[in-house]
């Protein structure tokens, strides 16, 4: 119902159950707003989902997959791929670079801090390779042959929904399901998880096998929506916050809720562009880093003693 | 005495040789690399600019290839000496008020927004160049290419819209409008204003064009701008018989290829009505 163009809600069911008589309405309501609205959902829930994934597993309430990088990483491999390998953008191999990106990046950040970092240790490790990330993406963006590409950096860094198709929901929808049903098979064992990881070996858990999958499936979902939509941030680390009042601190539970959190996040925030002057060119990027980033610092505020705590 | 006269006649050939010899030239826009490259001598042209290479928009870019490029900066441009420098009258105002201050000559063009003023450019570049007759031909092709144009019109007019990468859509002051008024076509491009802007998909759709005027029709889309062009929104609107293809190196500068953007707007509409 929402956009530049103004159509009532019977208008907009009648063009979706194909009985209308207007071919303008049923080309805006299905070729341009219902690609745009399951894109939305899908990748806010994929969001929301890495994120409780991502927390559940560190036990770090600010984890999200930007803190490891992975979307500006991912936004990195598309744009490498499509700008020098002559590859289309709507090819299924940008998706796969996508994947290739973020996978390489949070494994990176891994790695990197090892085991038993402190927050701090993580939190810096992972500002610097999507700081890093994010230069080369733009740096790619530069030096590209194309040199109208320079003009989408905006687009890879903030993300947005705009002017999006099926072939894009076909080309993320895969891969962003596969990482998805990854990180529910660990449900359980995070849940084991939280009660420390000595408890969780003992009741068979195998931690590094818990964390792999959950990098492999924050791969997919991040590397696939970055791939067809940018990095959008901030939704994994909103959306378990928003409802870990209602599941308390099960990861299990948090995971399920926070995937319908993510992607009502996501759609509010994509409402909220469609609002805007159609001229405009508002990034839904903007809009989520517009809640989240002070949602992060009054986090941040809240873990104070928590962070300190954690230095040497 | 005989040979005294042969000598003088020399001298005097050699004088306004020397007096009247074509200027050696520095094109500082693409544009303006456009009229150097199609009107001036080769041994003219001392520098043109780094996007005169670029087969996408620049025409003459085969002409350009082995002169050198410059990135548009006046420390580039002061020790080549030229005599004259032309570029592009709405741009890099500071260094054209630069280059002037060291007593080079800076003559410069602004965008052509219709058939008339391109005419007029190529009158005025030629003229500097020191090539009237070279300008005079190319207006004269250009003339011709136009009255076979408006020789036979649409029975009706159609509605165009000319769309190019990420939405953006030339206005209705602008050269493109002109093509399209003169080939008969109903111009929708007013919706973006007059010098042209960007419009959403669901405002194209609105529009309802009955034909696409596109500026390349890419086999890969190597951006989501040009992605954009091949929405399925877009293709279920415009079939792709019904697109029209202007190549941007036909349009986006005054030139004599002008004769051949008015050529093949004639014949895409001629295809339009076989369909």
């Amino acid at each position: 119902m929402l956009g530049p163009v103004r159509l009532s809600p019977g208008e907009v069911l009648a063009a979706l159950t194909g009985t209308t008589g207007d071919p303008v309405h049923a080309i805006i309501v299905r070729d341009l707003r219902l690609p745009r609205t399951l894109l939305a959902a899908l990748i806010g829930a994929t969001l929301g989902l890495s994120g409780a994934a991502l927390q559940g597993l560190t036990r770090n309430p600010l984890a999200d997959p930007a803190l490891f990088g992975a979307p500006q990483s991912a936004a990195f491999a598309a744009v490498a791929l499509v700008s020098f390998a002559g590859f289309d953008i709507l090819s299924f191999a940008v998706p796969v670079a996508g994947i290739i990106g973020a996978l390489v990046s949070v494994t990176l950040l891994f790695t990197l801090t090892g085991r038993d970092a402190p927050m701090v240790v993580v939190l810096l490790a992972g500002l610097a390779l999507s700081s890093l990330a994010g230069a080369l993406t733009a740096l790619a963006l530069n030096l590209a042959p194309n040199i109208y590409a320079a003009l989408e950096i905006a687009f890879w860094l903030m993300g947005s929904l705009e002017d999006r198709s099926m072939q894009h929901l076909v080309l993320a929808l895969p891969f962003m399901a596969a990482g998805s049903a990854l990180m529910a098979l660990t449900a359980p064992s995070l849940r084991a998880l939280s009660l420390g990881e000595d408890v969780a070996a003992s009741l068979g858990v195998s931690v590094a096998r818990t964390r792999a999958l959950i990098i492999l499936g924050v791969a997919l979902g991040v590397g696939a929506a970055v791939a067809v939509a940018g990095a959008i941030g901030f939704i994994g680390l909103v959306a378990p916050h928003l409802v870990r009042s209602a599941t308390g601190h099960d990861p299990a539970r948090t995971m399920g809720a926070s995937a319908i959190a993510g992607a009502a996040l996501l759609l509010a925030a994509d409402c909220a562009v469609r609002l805007a002057p159609p001229t405009s060119d508002l990034k839904v990027g903007i809009v989520t880093a517009l809640i989240g980033a002070p949602f992060f610092l009054a986090l941040v505020a809240r873990q104070r003693r928590l962070l300190a705590g954690d230095l040497p | 005495m005989i040979r005294r006269a042969a000598l003088c006649v020399t001298l005097a050939l050699s004088l306004t040789g020397t007096a009247g010899a074509n200027p050696r030239i520095v094109s500082l826009n693409m544009c303006t690399d456009q009229l150097v490259l199609a009107l001036a001598d080769r041994e003219q042209i001392a520098g043109i600019s780094h996007l005169a290479h670029r087969p996408a928009m620049s025409w003459h870019w085969q002409q350009a290839q082995g002169l050198r490029t410059l990135a548009g900066q006046a420390e580039e441009v002061l020790p080549l000496r030229p005599d004259l420098v032309v570029t592009a009258s709405f741009a890099r105002t500071q260094t054209r008020a630069l280059l002037h201050r060291q007593g080079l000559t800076v003559e410069g063009f602004g965008s052509a927004r219709s058939v008339a003023d391109v005419r007029d450019q190529i009158r005025r570049a030629g003229a500097l160049f020191g090539h009237t007759d070279r300008a005079d031909a190319a207006i004269a092709r250009i003339d011709g290419a136009l009255a076979r144009l408006i020789e036979q019109p649409l029975d009706r007019p159609v509605r165009a819209l000319p769309l190019e990468r990420r939405g953006w859509v030339s206005g209705g002051d602008t050269l493109m409008a002109d093509l399209l008024r003169l080939a008969g076509f109903d111009n929708l491009g007013i919706a973006a204003g007059l010098a042209g802007g960007r419009l959403t998909l669901e405002q194209i759709v609105r529009l309802q064009p009955e034909v696409l005027v596109l500026s390349s029709d890419p086999e890969r889309a190597d951006d989501q701008g040009t992605a954009l062009l091949s929405h399925p929104a877009l293709a279920r609107l415009v079939p792709p018989h019904r697109r029209i293809v202007l190549p941007q190196a036909m349009t986006i500068c005054a030139g004599p290829m002008l004769a051949d953007a008015l050529d093949r707007l004639a014949d895409e509409r001629r295809s339009l009505r076989a369909r």
